[in-house]
């Protein structure tokens, strides 16, 4: 008879209170560290937030200015690199998932993706430096963004064939019972069925890519000044936040800190946008 | 006793019954393989116009994969193949040269468990005609509550079209994908378990819904609730490891079965 | 046979089965006794038979309520169902054979002092030696589930009829001799048509037995020797 004083009990609840005990100080340790950086984050870049930021551009130092051009460059630069990435990883992602599912080719391109996910995005950028800069010349917002749309086709196509892979069959042999064909039937049950997880994925490529400055570095360069020429050097968030940072001017370590609080505010706001989609999904 | 020997079965195609009867489905000589696993072996059977006929046995015998071949829905799948005749209207659904698609809309299936498609009830019934139909919204609304009518859902939704298929309770999922089965105008239907995942009460309407439809289709239905299938059906067939063992009206399966494996099987003997 | 999955299913059964044959064996002792009570005159064993029937009727009730639960909670098919059915159908036909031995037991007590000859009665008792073999042997067949037994049984309710009917001419003969004699032989008149009534029920049961086995009724038509219904209009014309 199992009584709650028997001493095998005794041990087993020890064993649970320790275990318990260690697994909310491990998350108690994290979310220390996390609040600490936004803290101080907010601290620093706070008292900088102010509309001359998003109006005017970056300052020599000792002048007062904005990050007007970082912004605007990283927007764009993101802006093409998502759509130049994200159609080349739901399509990738579709084949693996649907028409490709059981061949020996999807294994190996599924093996390849994700060495590509997790490679150094300096790498990345490298690479592009010698086939497009090098080749062209000169730095460019072009280069930028094909080196960030590198880093997003892998996150894309990742989401896109685990997303698919969880529609149930039922629901692909209930579409073929009516004579979908498969094409059809991808873009509107599949596609339908996984859209709140494809969505989520894209959200989360933007959001790792809004950061990456290893890559701009050997592309983008950076553009102290206005440009809407994208055949040149773009300026961009992460590079700006790099050189300011770096430097020993008040001013512009202050203006960094600042653009550090931006993206950081922007991503959270991407994974809050990511999490409402997909809830709003799973009630409807 | 090898019963692997016996490659014609025991079907007794004792038609007591005064009407003609019209084989829709004819399955000759059918073997099924899972890569190199025989899971079927010389199946013979016919499946009658307006009649329902129910496939009956033990976990693995073969119903369902039986079923699945009469709308080639293995063909989804890698390493499945069938060999043998199977004809629908004389046709030979075998061939290579058989439309999938055309077939599958010939040949509809309600699966175990019911899947709506993630869109509102007008339209996971419309998706379906409009595949194949060009008609314009009024005839389309015809359609669509005439198959609502059919399935026995009408009353139920009529008020809520514009509601997602996923917010119907289990029952009423079914019946709105027999609804979308019907839509595009089969002529055989398909029942794979159709009641297994439902309470009595929506059973029961289901099981009242194929006694309806069937005057208008050919209907196979493969179950392991013994009772549903003698309520239901007109012709029994009765499978054990991948053969047919007996086959015959539903009427004389269950009272006076001819092979003593049928008879230990609906005696709850078996096992 | 294997054994039902659900073990209890197969009590259900055996109970009914062992229910069926006592009561076969209840319905036998009656019989043996109503007739042994007219051949003795013995109006005390009469009045025991004539009580002893509330038994068999008891036993009846208990069957068809078991037959019903049994139904209910199994939902039986195939040579199941026809245990059950043939159940119930044999309690019906031994009920009415216990009816009829207490219908004897009571002219017994109804004769009270006037008795017939005992050469009369020969003939009734010939009957009931007949009656009585039939009955064992289709219970017989019954409990061991015998398809040769239940058929003989079936075929040779020719003879018990001959008997019968000869058994009435007699009567006829003997109530148009004596004016006096007819009350008593209107008693053994209905005697005798009471055991060639249990000869029909055993018939019945065979049949049932029959069923029970084969899955379908006995195709032919039963062999009828029974003529008591035109004897009387041929000796009177």
């Amino acid at each position: 008879m199992n009584s709650s004083s028997s001493p095998l009990y005794a041990k087993r609840r020890r064993r649970n209170f320790i275990t318990m005990a260690l697994a909310y100080g491990a998350t108690g340790f994290g979310l220390t560290w996390l609040v600490v950086i936004l803290a101080v984050l907010l601290w620093e870049g706070f008292s900088g937030l102010s509309w001359a930021v998003f109006t005017e551009m970056t300052p020599p130092p000792g002048s007062a200015g904005g990050l007007l051009n970082p912004i605007a460059g990283s927007l764009v630069m993101t802006v093409i690199a998502v759509l130049i990435g994200t159609p080349l990883g739901i399509l990738a992602g579709t084949y693996m998932a649907e028409y490709g599912r059981y061949d020996k080719l999807t294994t190996v391109v599924r093996f390849i993706n994700d060495i590509l996910l997790s490679a150094p995005s300096i790498v990345i950028g490298l690479f592009i430096y010698e086939i497009m800069v090098a080749q062209m010349g000169h730095f460019s917002g072009w280069a930028g963004a094909v080196s960030l749309a590198v880093i997003v086709v892998p996150v894309v196509v990742r989401t896109t064939e685990d997303m698919l892979i969880l529609v149930p069959d039922t629901l692909r042999e209930a579409a073929a019972s009516i004579g979908l064909p498969r094409s059809l039937m991808i873009q509107k049950v599949a596609y339908r069925a996984a859209r709140a997880g494809m969505v989520t994925g894209v959200l989360l490529a933007v959001a790792r890519i809004s950061g990456e400055t290893a890559p701009l570095l050997f592309t983008a360069l950076n553009n102290q000044f206005w440009s809407t020429n994208l055949n040149g050097p773009v300026s961009s968030l992460p590079v700006v936040i790099f050189q300011f940072a770096l430097s020993p001017y008040k001013d512009w370590q202050k203006l960094a800190w600042t653009g550090a609080l931006i993206i950081t505010l922007a991503v959270l706001a991407l994974s809050i946008i990511a999490r409402i989609l997909a809830a709003q999904r799973k009630t409807s | 006793m090898s019963v692997a020997a016996i490659t014609v079965p025991t079907v007794t195609h004792v038609l007591s019954k005064d009407e003609d009867l019209m084989e829709k489905v004819s399955i000759r000589n059918l073997d099924f393989f899972y890569g190199d696993n025989r899971a079927l072996k010389g199946i013979n059977v016919s499946l009658y116009q307006g009649e329902v006929t129910a496939f009956i046995g033990p976990s693995g015998c073969g119903k369902s994969t039986l079923l699945r071949i009469l709308n080639r829905m293995y063909d989804l799948y890698p390493n499945q193949r069938a060999t043998g005749h199977v004809t629908i209207d004389n046709e030979d659904i075998l061939s290579s040269s058989q439309d999938l698609n055309l077939l599958r809309a010939k040949v509809g299936m309600v699966f175990q468990k019911p899947t709506p498609f993630p869109m509102t009830i007008f339209e996971n019934i419309a998706f379906g005609i409009r595949l194949y139909e060009r008609v314009s919204k009024s005839e389309l609304e015809d359609r669509v509550r005439h198959a609502l009518e059919r399935a026995a859902l009408w009353e139920e939704v009529k008020d809520k079209l514009g509601a997602n298929g996923l917010s119907l309770s289990g029952g009423q999922q079914q019946r709105l994908c027999i609804a979308r089965t019907v839509a595009v105008q089969p002529e055989v239907i398909l029942f794979d378990e159709p009641c297994s995942a439902l309470d009595p009460i929506s059973t029961a309407k289901i099981e009242e819904l194929i006694d309806e439809l069937k005057d208008d289709y050919t209907i196979a239905i493969v179950t392991h609730n013994m009772q549903q299938a003698a309520r239901v059906s007109d012709f029994t067939a009765f499978m054990y490891l991948g053969e047919l063992v007996e086959f015959g009206e539903t009427t004389r399966i269950f009272t006076t079965p001819t092979d003593r494996r049928t008879q230990d099987y609906i005696t709850g003997r078996f096992g | 046979m294997t054994d039902h999955t659900m073990k209890a299913f197969d009590t259900d059964l055996q109970d009914l089965a062992r229910m069926v044959a006592e009561m076969g064996g209840l319905a036998e002792k009656q019989v043996a006794d109503s007739v042994d009570a007219l051949a003795k005159r013995d109006t005390a064993l009469a009045q025991r038979v004539s009580a002893a029937d509330a038994n068999i009727d008891a036993l009846q009730r208990e069957i068809e309520e078991r037959a019903v639960l049994t139904i209910a909670r199994r939902q039986p098919m195939a040579v199941d169902l026809r245990e059950i059915v043939g159940a119930l159908r044999l309690a019906n036909d031994l009920e009415r054979i216990g009816d009829l031995a207490k219908n004897i037991a009571k002219r017994v007590m109804a004769l009270n002092g006037e008795f017939p000859p005992p050469k009369l009665i020969r003939g009734v008792e010939h009957m009931t030696v007949l009656v009585l073999q039939q009955m064992k042997l289709v219970l017989d067949a019954y409990g061991r589930r015998d398809v040769g037994k239940a058929m003989t049984v079936w075929r040779s309710d020719e003879e018990i009829d001959a008997v019968c009917t000869s058994v009435f001419r007699e009567l006829l003969t003997y109530m148009m001799e004596d004016p006096r004699n007819i009350t008593f032989c209107i008693h053994l008149m209905f005697c005798a048509k009471n055991i060639e009534r249990m000869g029909d029920h055993a018939t019945n049961i065979a049949e049932t037995v029959h069923y029970i086995i084969e899955g379908h009724p006995i195709a032919d038509q039963r062999p009828k020797g029974d003529t008591t219904t035109i004897a009387a209009l041929r000796t009177a014309g």
